[in-house]
């Protein structure tokens, strides 16, 4: 079966006045018809530059995209026209932001903006869209959703903003729904219920999803399959069990052994990853995250490695990734 | 809605009452008074006497700030020798000290209409050409149009009025002859009530005054005074625009406007404009305050009768019931000014709610 939609060395560089930013660096992957994806990463991997690239929603001088092809429906979103991409924005992709309480206009109300794109898109009249703008509130759980349409967005809470965002999201039924880390800006018991909905939304649409985010527990309970992104590339691909349990790339166990764990009791210390991800602008010959990694050699220093495919579900990027995959099976496991 | 206005009004009064104890206070404490002259036009002390005797000016500061306020006939029972007040309260500014014979209401009802239509026109000249100027600077931020917009806008701030008219005046009015030198040419346009008062000798009130014909003499006067004015105003409001469009274009709510899919025109026009032009909207209460009730250096430059130089020169002459009075025309300008702009918020901005 074709991808839904396919990425294929995807680059994007932001030319600023103190040199070119190297946000995104050659990014390939897929997305299947109804699957979901989680990209991972730390702040300034280029996880949201890498998504909002897809839309073309960089904003345009300073940042271009370079490179890069992205199938959709037999189209590369990159050589279209404006107006075809602006076709597939919001109707056939839809996208969700971080921060619920900027991202929606504070001028408009909340009808308005959740009405647009059925208007637009679907070429519905103002009742239509009324009516389906309710049932859209009502399904992402806004209790009173008719009388809710006339108010703004000042009058709700961050986590019923996020909700209004998702109904904006998917008014349309897009194929593609893309999470740009929609939980971070809530706090935790939010986070939990927006999670929640999206999945259950997801079982009644059947839309594919990319969520991204730099929370690995979120992670766990929400998508099938994680693409681990580092200085602008994929380092590692796999499905999310096997991330877990048998992480191949030094940077992936990094991950891993910084988040908190309920099951290792107080006694055990995070670690965190020693040093600083590398300047974007002064991008490194060899592998980018050599400088701190302990499996490193020379050759990691002086050659960036390829990504590369090792099994049918995993890729990563790495020189030594079988002897870093022994080294943690020798000791028992990433915690040990 | 009704509620604010009614508060604000009711607001107003103590805010006046201040603006007029202070100018009232200060005005009299700059050394020499309205009768002083120096040198050949000094009058004898005799005269000086009867005259301050004439408008109390001997009488102690509480009675005289009384009877400004509240009239001769509640604070100087008995005394009204002279000329009697009636009152700010009954809307009576007094007489001028200066131009002997005319009150200060009526210097108002003659020069104000006349600053206020060339103020208006040139508010409106800068709105209709700074706005979209400053629109299209900011949409097509950093290109060649942009700079220029910029440039000229900077130019536009930094040209004093005191240089742009007279160059204009001598191109256009010495040079080339298209428009006349100076003055200004208003009549009103409800001439037969304005002739109705004149006939029977009494003042033409402001409302009549300030609604002017529009004859191709008026216009023609208006252009260079206006264009004047109008260039300063255009280019602060040009960059002001600019810089409140970019600074929302940026906001995460363009981007989600864009990520729907929206044309660029209606991600503008829908979802930014009405938030850049909040700040726009601050500036424009005290702007239009300022011009309509006259500008100095303009009326000066183009001889036009307005109240801008009784700002000014009441100031020189201690003609203190015009310096009270110019004063609180312009105080009540901007409280009228400010209680639009807080209206507009509202409307502009959801969050702001007038209750």
């Amino acid at each position: 079966m074709a991808a839904l939609l396919e990425v294929k060395g995807l680059t994007t560089q932001f030319f600023t006045q103190d040199g070119v930013v190297h946000a995104v660096n050659g990014i390939s992957y897929h997305l299947n018809e109804g699957e979901t994806i989680a990209i991972v990463g730390e702040s300034g991997s280029g996880k949201s530059v890498g998504v909002m690239s897809l839309l073309r929603l960089i904003p345009q001088p300073p940042g271009k995209i370079v490179a890069g092809e992205v199938w959709f429906q037999g189209r590369d979103l990159m050589q279209i026209s404006d107006d075809e991409i602006r076709q597939i924005r919001g109707k056939h992709i839809a996208m969700i932001f971080q921060d619920p309480m900027t991202s929606l206009n504070p001028v408009l109300t909340i009808g308005f903006q959740l009405m647009e794109p059925l208007q637009l898109h679907l070429g519905m009249d103002k009742n239509q869209a009324r009516k389906r703008a309710i049932e859209l509130l009502e399904m992402v759980g806004i209790p009173g959703a008719a009388t809710r349409l006339d108010a703004y967005p000042h009058q709700f809470s961050g986590g019923m903003r996020q909700r209004v965002m998702i109904a904006m999201g998917l008014a349309c039924n897009p194929q593609v729904l893309i999470a740009d880390e929609p939980t971070t800006a809530l706090d935790v018991t939010i986070q939990a219920q927006i999670v929640e909905l999206v999945k259950s939304l997801k079982e009644q649409i059947g839309m594919a999803i990319i969520w991204i985010t730099h929370d690995l527990g979120v992670v766990a309970g929400l998508a099938e399959r994680v693409l681990v992104m580092y200085a602008g590339q994929i380092v590692e691909e796999a499905e999310v069990h096997e991330l877990y349990s048998d992480p191949h790339h030094p940077y992936t166990i990094g991950l891993l052994r910084s988040v908190p764990r309920l099951d290792m009791g107080k006694s055990k210390r995070l670690i965190p990853i020693e040093g600083l991800p590398p300047d974007l602008i002064d991008y490194p010959k060899g592998c980018p995250f050599a400088p701190r990694c302990e499996y490193r050699t020379e050759k990691c220093e002086q050659e960036d490695p390829p990504i590369e495919q090792i099994s049918p579900t995993r890729r990563v990027a790495c020189w030594h990734w079988e002897t870093v995959v022994a080294d943690i099976r020798e000791k028992g496991g990433v915690y040990a | 809605m009704l509620q604010f206005v009614i508060r604000r009004i009711i607001w107003t009064i103590p805010v006046l009452f201040l603006v007029t104890f202070f100018t009232f206070a200060l005005v009299r404490a700059i050394p020499g008074g309205p009768f002083d002259f120096a040198g050949d036009k000094s009058l004898p002390p005799t005269v000086v006497k009867n005259l301050e005797a004439k408008y109390h000016l001997n009488d102690p500061l509480w009675q005289q700030f009384c009877s400004y306020l509240i009239g001769d006939a509640v604070c100087r029972p008995g005394k009204q020798n002279g000329v009697a007040s009636k009152g700010v309260l009954l809307g009576d500014l007094g007489p001028s000290f200066r131009y002997r014979g005319r009150t200060v209401n009526d210097i108002i009802a003659t020069a104000l209409p006349i600053s206020a239509q060339l103020g208006f026109m040139a508010v409106m000249l800068g709105m209709l050409i700074g706005i979209p100027a400053g629109i299209i600077a900011a949409l097509k931020h950093n290109t060649p149009i942009d700079y220029t917009a910029t440039f000229i806008a900077v130019l536009g701030v930094s040209i004093s009025n005191v240089v742009l008219g007279p160059f204009l005046i001598w191109i256009f009015a010495l040079k080339l002859g298209w428009f006349p030198v100076a003055t200004w040419a208003a009549e009103p346009l409800f001439s037969n009530i304005a002739e109705k008062y004149i006939a029977a000798g009494e003042q033409v009130p402001m409302w009549v005054n300030l609604i002017p014909k529009p004859t191709k003499e008026f216009f023609m006067h208006a252009v260079l005074p206006v264009v004047t004015l109008g260039t300063a105003l255009s280019a602060s409001l040009a960059r002001l625009t600019r810089g409140s469009l970019l600074q929302v274009i940026r906001e995460d709510y363009i981007r989600t406007a864009r990520a729907k899919g929206l044309r660029e025109r209606a991600v503008i026009v829908t979802h930014a404009l009405k938030n850049s032009l909040i700040p726009v909207v601050t500036i424009l209460g005290p702007m239009f305050a300022g011009v309509l009730t006259g500008t100095f250096v303009v009326e000066q430059i183009f001889a036009i009768p307005g109240l801008g130089r009784h700002f000014v020169t009441s100031v020189g002459n201690r003609d203190y019931p015009v310096v009270l009075g110019t004063t609180l025309v312009y105080a009540v300008a901007i409280v009228i000014a400010n209680m639009l702009v807080d209206i507009t918020y509202a409307w502009l901005d959801p969050r702001v709610r007038l209750e």
